[in-house]
Order: C-alpha cells, then sequence, then structure tokens
C-alpha cells in the first residue's frame, strides 16, 4: 500500500521525511540492479526519488577506468594525487545528494560501494544530524557463480571497459573487486538501520536467498522492504489487453455486459494472444505448451466475460453454471488441440539459446491456437477501473458545464486531482499497489485484461513513466502489449489486432451503442495523450529525463505499433 | 427540506444536474436487464455467467485452495511465540483463509486429562518432565509434536490454508524431523517462525502473563512455585536451545518483535504477506480509536451512501468529539485518519492533530443504489421495490453480496488490508469512518481481544456488527488482547443498525485472557452479545 500523497508544503509525503538509501556491497553485486528496481518502484508512487551513482559520477567527472592514476582501484598507499581525486569525487557525489533534498527530493538512493565502516559511517553522521534517516543497504554474496554471471552480464559492458577484449575485462574486473574485498567491512553495527540482502542475482528467481534487517522503521521504509522481498527475475512475458466494448460503456455502475463487438473482440483476443504467445517463447526456446497462463481481470461482468473465451471451450459447459469468481483451472488434457504439427513438435524443434541463430526461423504454423498447460482466470476487484465520481454517466460536455470548475483542476491535473466522490490517478494506482506487488511476484506469463486507466498505472511503472505521465498514456482496445522485464527496464512492444467498433471509445462508429464511452477512463485516447505520434502510427515514448537515467543503464526506448504485424 | 435532499440525491455538490443515468432507482436499469436484445451469437457457446443484473449478487470467495502452508514457530517459552502466532491468526482469518492453531502444550494437556481419567494416572508436567535428560520426557514430548504434526497435515489436506504448528521446536534435530515429514507431502510449503527476546521486561512479563492466566499446569501451584517451575522449564529448553542457522530452511526470524528481522528463502505470495506483516508488528504501547462520521443529513433521511454533510447533531458530535479524545489520551502525539467524504472530514475539522485523509476509508460503494432509501417513502422509488429478490439475497448473505457498479463486505476487506498493515505500524490513532469501515476494521483490530483466539466472529456477522453513530471505541492492544471500551457522547442520532433478518444477532463469546488453556475450546466462559 502507498499512502495517499498528502503533501505538506515542503512537496514531501506527510509522514515520511528524507531518506537516504546508502548502497553497501562489493562490485558486482547487483548493487546498481536493485537500485533503480526501487527508484522506479518509488517514483511510480509518486515519491520524488534520485539514484546518485558513484561510478557515474567519477566516469563522467574523470572518464573511464582507463584514464585513472593506476593506483586509484588498488590497494595500499595511494598517491596524494590519488587521494585528491577520490576525495573530489566523494565529496562531489554528497553535493550532489544534499542538492537533490533541497530542491524537494525525497529519496536519494546512494549507489557506490561504501565499503569502508568508518566512511560510510561518516557519511551517515552527516546526512543523520540534518534529520534524513539513513538506511544502509547491503547486497552480499557468497556464491562465486552468481558473482560471475554477473559481471559477465553487465560489467564488462560497462563503458569502463568499451573496447576492451571481454576475457581481459573481466580479470582485470575480478583483480578490482579482489583489492576492494581486502578492506571491505559489511555491516555489522546494529546502530543504523540496515537492510541485508545475501545472494541476490540478476538471473536468479528472487532478488536475495535471504534478507536481514535492523531497526527499520517508518512508512517508506517498510514499503522498500516489501519491495525488495517481492522482486525476481526469472523470465515471464506480460501481455495487457483491454477489456471488449460493453453495451453501456458510458457508466461506471451499470456494470453492463459485452456488446457483440465486444464478444467478437473477446474471441479475437483468445487467439491472438496465444498466437503471439507461442511465438515469442518459440523464438527463444520455449516450449508455450509447458509453461502457465494466469489471466487478472476485474470483477466487472465486462472484464471477465473478455477472459471468457479462454475458459469457454466444449466439455466445459458445466462451468457455466458457475459464479465466475471461481478460478478455473483447466487441466491441459482436456484443451490441448491435438494437432500433428503440435505433436511432431518435439524438443529438437526448440533450438538451445547457443544454436538459436544457426536455424532458420520457425515456419510460420497454421494452428487454431497453442494452449498453455494451463489457464487460470482470477479477478481481482482491486482492478476495477478509475471510478468516475459525480462524473459518472455524463458527456465531457456536460461535466465542463455543470462542473466548471472540478473540469478546469482535472484537466490541468488530473494524475492528482480528485473530483468528488471520484478517484484520482494518484488513488487509483494507491489502489492498484497491491496488485503491482502482486505482478512483481507473479513467476508465470500473465494476461491482464483491464480497463485502460488500470494498464496505464501498470504500464508506466513497468516502463518506468514518471507518475505525471499516467493520464496521458493511450491504450486503445485492439492493440495487445506484450512487456518482458529484463535486468534493468523492460522490453514492450504494442500489437495491434483488431480494429472493430469501439477501438479508441470515440464513439463516432458505434451505431447501437448511446452515447459512446467513459470519457474519465478515457480521457486519455480522447485528448490523444500527450505523446507524440509519427506519421508511420509508431509511437515514441519519452523517456523521464535526469541523471538517473543517463550511464550505463538501458531502457525501453521504442514501443512499435508495427500495424498488423502479426494479424492472423 | 425533503426537494432539497432529492437534488441532492442526483448531485451532491451541485443542484440542477441530470440525474445519473443507470441509478437503481430509475427505471433505465430495469428496462436495461429486461431487453432481449442479444449481444453474443448463439453459435458461441456457453453461455458465460451473468455476474450482475438488478442491483447487485452474491459473489462466491476467491479460491484459497492453493495455498497451504504449515508455519512452524520456533523459541523458548515466554518469547512472544504465541503473541504472534495470533496476530497472524487473526490477519489472515480476516482474509478469509483457513488458519488454525495446533498447540502442542494443549495437546499435552488434553492427553494428560484423558489418561488421568481413563487409568487414574496422574503424570506431572513439571520443569522436570520438560528436563532433556528425563528420557521418557523426552520420548512424550517428541510424540506429542509429531502427532500434532500429523493433525496439522491432516487438516491442511482437508481444505485447510495455514496450519501453526505452535510448539517450541527448539532443536536442530527437531527442525529436521518436521521438514522430513512435511517434505513428503507435495505442495504444502514450511516456514519457521522464530521469536527471539532479550528483553529482560518483556520476558518477566510474559512468564507473569503464563502463571497468572490460568494455565491449567499450574492450576494447583501458588504463583510463587509456577513462576519458579516455569522458569526451571526455560532454563530447561535453554540448554538445548540452537538459533536458526540451517541455511537452507526458509524461517522468518523476529528479535524483540519487529526491532530486527531475518528473512530467509521466503518464496511464494502468501508467505511473503506473512513475513510482510509480522515484520510490521510492534509493542509499543498506544490506543486506536474508532468511530462513526457524525449523523448526516442522508442518516436522517435514510438514504445509503451519498457524500453529505453533517446534520446539526452530527456537527455538535464533532464539537465534541476534541474533548474527549483530549480527555483520554492528554498530549500525546495522535495522528487522525478519515476518508475523502465530506462527512468524515467534517467529524474531523475540530480535531487539531495531522490528519490523512484516505480513499481507502470511504464507505462501501453501494452502486446503482448510492442515494436510494431502503425505507419507501411518499416520493422516493426505493430499489428494493423494484428489486425485491435481490434485497432478499442481500439480506440471505451480506458479506458476499456485491452492489452492482458497487462492492461488497469481501470487497471492503481487501481494500482495507493495506490500511490495516499501516495501522500495525501506527501508534495513538483516531479512525473517523462509516459503518461498513468501521465493522470491517473493529473485527480486525479488537479480534486479537481475549476471545478472539478460538472464537474469532464468522465473516457472515460482521456485517452485523453494531457500530452506533455518536460512539467511540478505543481499543488498547495488550499482550495477549485488546481492551475494548465504548464512550457513547449524550448526542442523539438515528439508529442505522439493520438487523441480521432472519436468527439472532452475532454473539461473540469472551473469554479471560489466556483462555485457550482450556481444555476444551468450545466452551466459552461467558456469551456477550456485542
Amino acid at each position: 500500500m502507498v499512502a495517499p500523497l498528502y503533501t505538506t508544503a515542503s512537496g514531501l509525503l506527510f509522514h515520511a521525511g528524507h531518506i537516504l538509501v546508502m548502497t553497501i556491497g562489493l562490485p558486482a553485486r547487483g548493487k546498481t540492479h536493485i537500485s533503480r528496481a526501487l527508484e522506479r518502484y518509488l517514483r511510480w508512487t509518486g515519491v520524488k526519488t534520485q539514484v546518485i551513482s558513484l561510478g557515474d559520477y567519477r566516469r563522467k567527472n574523470l572518464g573511464g577506468a582507463q584514464k585513472l592514476p593506476p593506483d586509484y582501484f588498488t590497494l595500499g598507499e595511494k598517491s596524494p594525487e590519488t587521494i585528491a581525486l577520490r576525495k573530489k569525487i566523494s565529496e562531489g557525489c554528497e553535493k550532489l545528494i544534499w542538492e537533490f533534498f533541497e530542491s524537494g527530493g525525497q529519496v536519494v538512493i546512494y549507489d557506490a560501494n561504501n565499503g569502508a565502516a568508518h566512511v560510510r559511517n561518516a557519511v551517515a553522521e552527516r546526512f543523520d544530524k540534518a534529520g534524513i534517516h539513513v538506511i544502509m543497504l547491503e547486497s552480499m554474496c557468497d556464491n562465486k557463480e552468481i558473482i560471475e554471471a554477473n559481471i559477465r552480464s553487465v560489467k564488462i559492458s560497462s563503458p569502463d571497459y568499451k573496447n576492451w577484449n571481454p576475457d581481459q575485462a573481466i580479470e582485470d574486473y575480478y583483480k578490482r573487486i579482489n583489492d576492494h574485498e581486502k578492506y571491505y567491512e559489511t555491516v555489522s553495527d546494529m546502530t543504523w538501520p540496515f537492510i541485508k540482502i545475501i545472494n541476490a542475482s540478476l538471473h536468479f528467481r528472487f532478488v536475495g536467498e535471504k534478507i536481514e534487517l535492523n531497526k527499520i522503521q517508518g512508512y517508506l521504509q517498510s514499503r522498500i522492504v516489501f519491495f525488495l522481498m517481492n522482486i525476481h527475475n526469472k523470465f515471464r512475458t506480460i501481455y495487457f489487453a483491454r477489456s471488449g466494448q460493453s453495451l453501456i460503456e458510458h457508466s461506471y455502475k451499470a456494470d453492463s455486459d459485452l456488446s457483440p463487438a465486444g464478444w467478437e473482440y473477446a474471441e479475437k483476443l483468445k487467439d491472438f494472444v496465444l498466437e503471439r504467445r507461442a511465438r515469442s517463447l518459440e523464438e527463444r526456446g520455449l516450449n508455450p505448451r509447458e509453461r502457465k497462463l494466469v489471466i487478472w481481470t476485474s470483477t466487472r461482468r465486462r472484464a471477465h466475460h473478455t477472459a471468457w473465451p479462454f475458459v469457454a471451450r466444449s466439455g466445459f459447459s458445466a462451468l457455466s453454471s458457475q459464479l465466475p469468481l471461481l478460478p478455473v483451472d483447466i487441466e491441459d488434457e482436456h484443451i490441448r488441440p491435438r494437432s500433428p504439427e503440435i505433436t511432431s513438435e518435439p524438443e529438437s524443434f526448440l533450438p538451445s539459446h547457443s544454436l538459436r541463430g544457426d536455424l532458420p526461423s520457425p515456419p510460420p504454423l497454421k494452428r487454431q491456437s497453442i494452449m498453455p498447460s494451463q489457464v487460470k482466470v482470477i479477478e481481482k476487484p482491486q482492478m476495477l477501473e478509475i471510478n468516475p465520481g459525480i462524473w459518472d454517466g455524463l458527456t465531457p460536455e456536460q461535466a465542463k458545464k455543470y462542473y466548471p470548475g472540478d473540469w478546469d483542476r482535472f484537466t490541468k491535473d488530473p494524475y492528482s486531482y480528485r473530483v468528488p466522490r471520484a478517484e484520482s490517478y494518484h488513488d487509483l494506482s494507491v489502489r492498484i499497489e497491491p496488485i503491482l506487488i502482486e505482478l512483481e511476484r507473479e513467476q508465470e506469463d500473465l494476461l491482464i485484461i483491464g480497463h485502460a486507466s488500470v494498464i496505464r498505472c501498470l504500464l508506466a511503472y513497468l516502463i518506468g513513466l514518471p507518475a505525471s505521465e499516467i493520464p496521458a498514456i493511450e491504450i486503445a482496445r485492439g492493440d495487445l502489449l506484450e512487456v518482458v522485464p529484463a535486468s534493468y527496464g523492460v522490453h514492450s512492444h504494442a500489437f495491434h489486432f483488431w480494429d472493430g467498433p469501439g477501438r479508441r471509445g470515440e464513439g463516432g462508429d458505434l451505431q447501437d451503442v448511446k452515447d459512446a464511452n467513459n470519457f474519465y477512463e478515457n480521457y486519455a485516447e480522447s485528448t490523444r495523450g500527450k505523446r507524440k505520434t509519427n506519421d508511420e502510427g509508431e509511437v515514441i515514448q519519452e523517456l523521464p529525463d535526469g541523471p538517473a537515467m543517463k550511464g550505463e543503464v538501458q531502457m525501453p526506448l521504442i514501443t512499435q505499433y508495427p500495424n498488423q504485424l502479426l494479424r492472423l | 427540506m425533503q426537494q432539497r435532499n432529492n437534488a441532492a440525491l442526483a448531485a451532491p455538490l451541485s443542484p440542477g444536474i441530470p440525474p445519473a443515468a443507470f441509478g437503481a432507482g430509475g427505471p433505465m436499469l430495469k428496462e436495461f436487464d429486461n431487453s432481449t436484445v442479444v449481444s453474443r451469437l448463439t453459435s458461441q457457446a456457453p453461455t458465460p455467467p451473468r455476474s450482475v443484473k438488478g442491483i447487485g449478487g452474491k459473489v462466491a470467495k476467491p479460491d484459497y485452495s492453493e495455498s497451504k502452508i504449515v508455519l512452524a514457530t520456533v523459541g523458548l517459552p515466554a518469547r512472544g511465540k504465541s503473541y504472534l502466532s495470533n496476530k497472524l491468526l487473526i490477519y489472515l482469518k480476516w482474509l478469509e483463509f483457513d488458519v488454525k492453531v495446533f498447540n502442542v502444550g494443549q495437546l499435552r494437556r488434553t492427553r494428560a486429562k484423558q489418561k488421568a481419567q481413563r487409568l487414574g494416572i496422574k503424570e506431572e508436567h513439571t520443569a522436570q518432565w520438560f528436563s532433556h535428560d528425563n528420557a521418557e520426557g523426552n520420548n512424550s514430548r517428541e510424540q506429542l509434536a509429531h502427532d500434532s504434526l500429523e493433525m496439522l497435515i491432516q487438516w491442511l489436506k482437508e481444505g485447510g490454508n495455514v496450519g501453526i504448528h505452535d510448539a517450541t521446536n527448539s532443536t536442530k534435530a527437531r527442525r529436521a524431523s518436521i521438514e522430513q515429514r512435511v517434505a513428503k507431502e507435495k505442495g504444502i510449503h514450511l516456514i519457521f517462525l522464530e521469536s527471539l527476546c532479550d528483553d529482560p521486561a518483556v520476558i518477566a512479563a510474559n512468564v507473569a502473563l503464563k502463571v497468572s492466566s490460568g494455565d491449567p499446569d499450574y492450576k494447583d501451584s501458588s504463583p510463587d512455585v509456577a513462576k519458579r517451575d516455569f522458569l526451571r522449564r526455560i532454563a530447561e529448553y535453554e540448554k538445548v536451545y540452537e538459533t536458526i542457522t540451517e541455511p537452507h530452511l526458509s524461517y522468518l526470524k523476529i528479535v524483540n518483535v519487529g526491532s530486527q528481522v531475518t528473512v530467509a528463502r521466503i518464496h511464494g505470495y502468501l508467505q511473503s504477506r506473512i513475513a510482510f506483516f509480522l515484520m510490521n508488528l510492534h509493542l509499543k504501547p498506544r490506543s486506536i480509536y474508532l468511530s462513526r462520521h457524525g449523523e448526516s443529513q442522508f442518516n436522517v433521511s435514510g438514504k445509503i451512501g451519498g457524500d453529505s454533510l453533517l446534520s446539526p447533531r452530527g456537527m455538535k458530535y464533532a464539537q465534541a468529539l476534541p474533548a474527549l479524545i483530549k480527555d483520554n489520551i492528554g498530549d500525546a502525539p495522535l495522528t487522525v485518519w478519515t476518508s475523502t467524504l465530506r462527512r468524515t472530514v467534517q467529524t474531523a475539522s475540530k480535531l487539531n492533530y495531522p490528519k490523512l485523509t484516505w480513499k481507502s476509508l470511504d464507505e462501501l460503494d453501494a452502486g446503482v443504489c448510492d442515494g436510494m432509501t431502503y425505507e419507501a417513502s411518499i416520493n422516493q422509488f426505493t430499489p428494493y421495490q423494484a428489486y425485491p429478490d435481490d434485497f432478499a439475497n442481500r439480506d440471505d448473505d451480506k458479506f458476499n453480496y456485491r452492489y452492482r457498479g458497487g462492492e461488497s463486505y469481501r470487497d471492503v476487506v481487501l481494500r482495507l488490508e493495506p490500511v490495516i498493515m499501516e495501522l500495525e505500524r501506527q501508534e495513538n490513532i483516531v479512525i473517523i469512518g462509516h459503518q461498513a469501515i468501521i465493522r470491517c476494521l473493529r473485527v480486525h483490530s479488537a479480534s486479537d481481544s481475549r476471545y478472539a483466539y478460538f472464537h474469532q466472529l464468522p465473516q457472515g456477522d460482521l456485517p452485523y456488527l453494531k457500530i452506533p453513530l455518536h460512539t467511540v471505541i478505543k481499543l488498547t492492544p495488550k499482550a495477549y488482547g485488546c481492551d475494548e471500551e465504548r464512550y457513547a457522547l449524550p448526542i442523539e442520532a438515528v439508529d442505522t443498525h439493520r438487523p441480521k433478518p432472519k436468527g439472532p444477532g452475532p454473539t461473540v463469546q469472551i473469554k479471560s485472557a489466556r483462555e485457550y488453556f482450556t481444555e476444551d475450546a468450545d466452551k466459552p466462559a461467558s456469551t456477550t452479545s456485542l
């Protein structure tokens, strides 16, 4: 749960204060990964957060490792010149931290090794004296495989090793780590609040095997811990799609069933998701039939009825007498189509990673659908669309006419302004936060059939958009969004698969449905968002700016709308 | 006045606005439901169920059948194991998980009693019996722990979600044998919960509580003798106690309730929920004050939901509230939480403390029935006249009834879960809420009270708890429970309580402090109607 955004004059969350999270750990312990994930999460909740990375700062000011004096990373006596340089860098970083707090920031994650106890304690004391809550976040690792994997995947691609031979780079890096190890002191005194993550890995299923906590108090601090407990890096894919068009689109309360177009959409969605998922998994050498698919919908009729084709099969008619809230598990024997293509498609067809490049891409198979080994539909009441409050059922013109003051404030700040009895996007984020934590934790492939407002919030988190951008994200009905979380950020694609009535909810093409849409829910679509769309229909997402995004971090760059790319 | 209320019904803030298109009071919804327009081609059989029609319907409980956890406690006696398991039990039951505590000590006493009755042999369970040099005692205790675990696993197989294996489990060997046993069961996960405490004051308080609370082990002993024996029993355990260091186990280690926590190999949704909940607990003395808003204009006119302002009597309540709180708490720091609805904000307006408004504290959303009345009046069209079957349905199972376009009590419980989590972390707090909200919060917060351990209020009775207007409920958490006091202010208000239509109202069995030591947990000491 995220506390409501009730800010004091200083612009800080009401009961959290300033927080400095100091990472502690040898190189290649996943500190940067954890820092970035935390930053993304806190920013999404509306907390002004910034990672300040000592490594990035040093590279920016002194250049890559080659340009440094030879004793910069080594142990023992250092030349006065090196001492001065190191001092300059750490003081420069501290100055950045102060500046961020002074400019209204709330949480700084100081991403550095901070290996020597007396040094880090001195930094902590300086900030503590100014009333800033300090937390030590240590990442420890005693598993050599994890360390090597971390080095291979991240470190040798760092700007420090630009143009290096990989093996040489690794060797050099190990030398650097070994020197660090000699003076490294783990957090052992209980003075400072700390979070100790043991055996964090960029590739394993969970962020750490073990987490130790000391004196963690305060609201945001406990959120940080809960978040860290739940993230993992196991490969999975998350799909988002809007629910189908309903009979009464413009009312939140009516909770009406799907329209004929909505039913058609639901069938199309099922076919497209199964096909797309199968293709995307096979490209990675994974067997789509061996993996489960979990579907989350809201408790709105149009949302879980959009998931209905996934579970409605002949032989399952018994289900129709049940209440749909019961999650439906389907054993694969019942539903797996027994087409020859599939049964004759053994392991050999799915190349291992190393062979992948040598094999031709899989031929397009004409399949009805490849069902996952298990489909489970879960309805979640927290995933209801944004509540329009007193504006329910009104057209934008009516809302403007009858509530001019509210309309003005809403259009100026749709993220945080709450129309009477409605939810602001911030309220919605607060409501959805438990879903987000569950989404982080979920290990199976996930399809979220939701409402545009809910998808907006979740997507903004996943691709790292600032909270204020959430209300402007366009989510068209008929697009399937595919998101694959990666070490830093995510890879996301949008696939257009349907063009029927109600696609953008404008209502112009709807003959049989009165008043078309719920404008509060579809505000981004009807105002065309704030995003720039070029002529090819390619939507370019602008990334949040700031030092956090510079350096070696790769964030998703482009969401493509390849028209009809995979149209069946 | 009636005219103004009607206007407010349609739009609470600005008069002259068209009424909600699909309110239950209007004819459109019914017309729509009755329309014969077929939205789905008949070739696409089977037809999915209709989850809602009319003004709402019953919804089934979510499927938790995949969650199966053995939670084995680890710790010396008097280290707060029962406190933690008790809190957890209430929390998880509140979320509708099926949780049960299997207390090895209780099994021991039950067995000993049976033995005494059947064979006339009286076993002495003094510290001597607990000595690890006592081979016979060791064997009996092994056997008891084993049997208790078997009962637990059997219960999980029959549909339980979380079984708490409440014993000291103080040696590595003991834990290894539990691990081996649970590993034989597919789909059942094992977590150890270790409670360490090095605060002598807390240990002394726990010992005193154990000795004075009618623990049947000591029912014939003087308090001094009992205390000495209990301390000796602890000493016997201490001799062999090994804290959890086994690197492969899933465990949660809690030192001095929350000041240090270790979370190791906690994977899975419910497991991490449990861990996070236990991490947020604290033992600082505090009080929680719960109150509904003052009487609102909608209360007076008998309407559901809405966002009306307070009535004159409600305003009086708002004015009287600060003095009541001040009398109770003096100058201690305090935070006030309200919902975003105007009647709670207004009720809290005179309280001069830091305030937070929570969207999650808003009243249960009555969906299409918002702004309607229960009772028909001259110029009011009630949804219950239009939808008599639905109304009966709601009466039949109020907890599971979801208003169309609105919420059920279960939805509210889910929405309040984060609030509960934050409430655990907070110190003194005043919550100005609404009827359904206070019902849910009170059941959770006060449930760690004396009667809750074995006699939690069934969720079905939750919607019938009586929470009168103009009354402050003060809850003071104690080591093994929670004191509840009610302060009714002498300001008149309408009664908004609708009793359960069939059968008697809910009754809660109130039991004394550590009553769960009784041999027969099903026989309450006394019964008090709430």
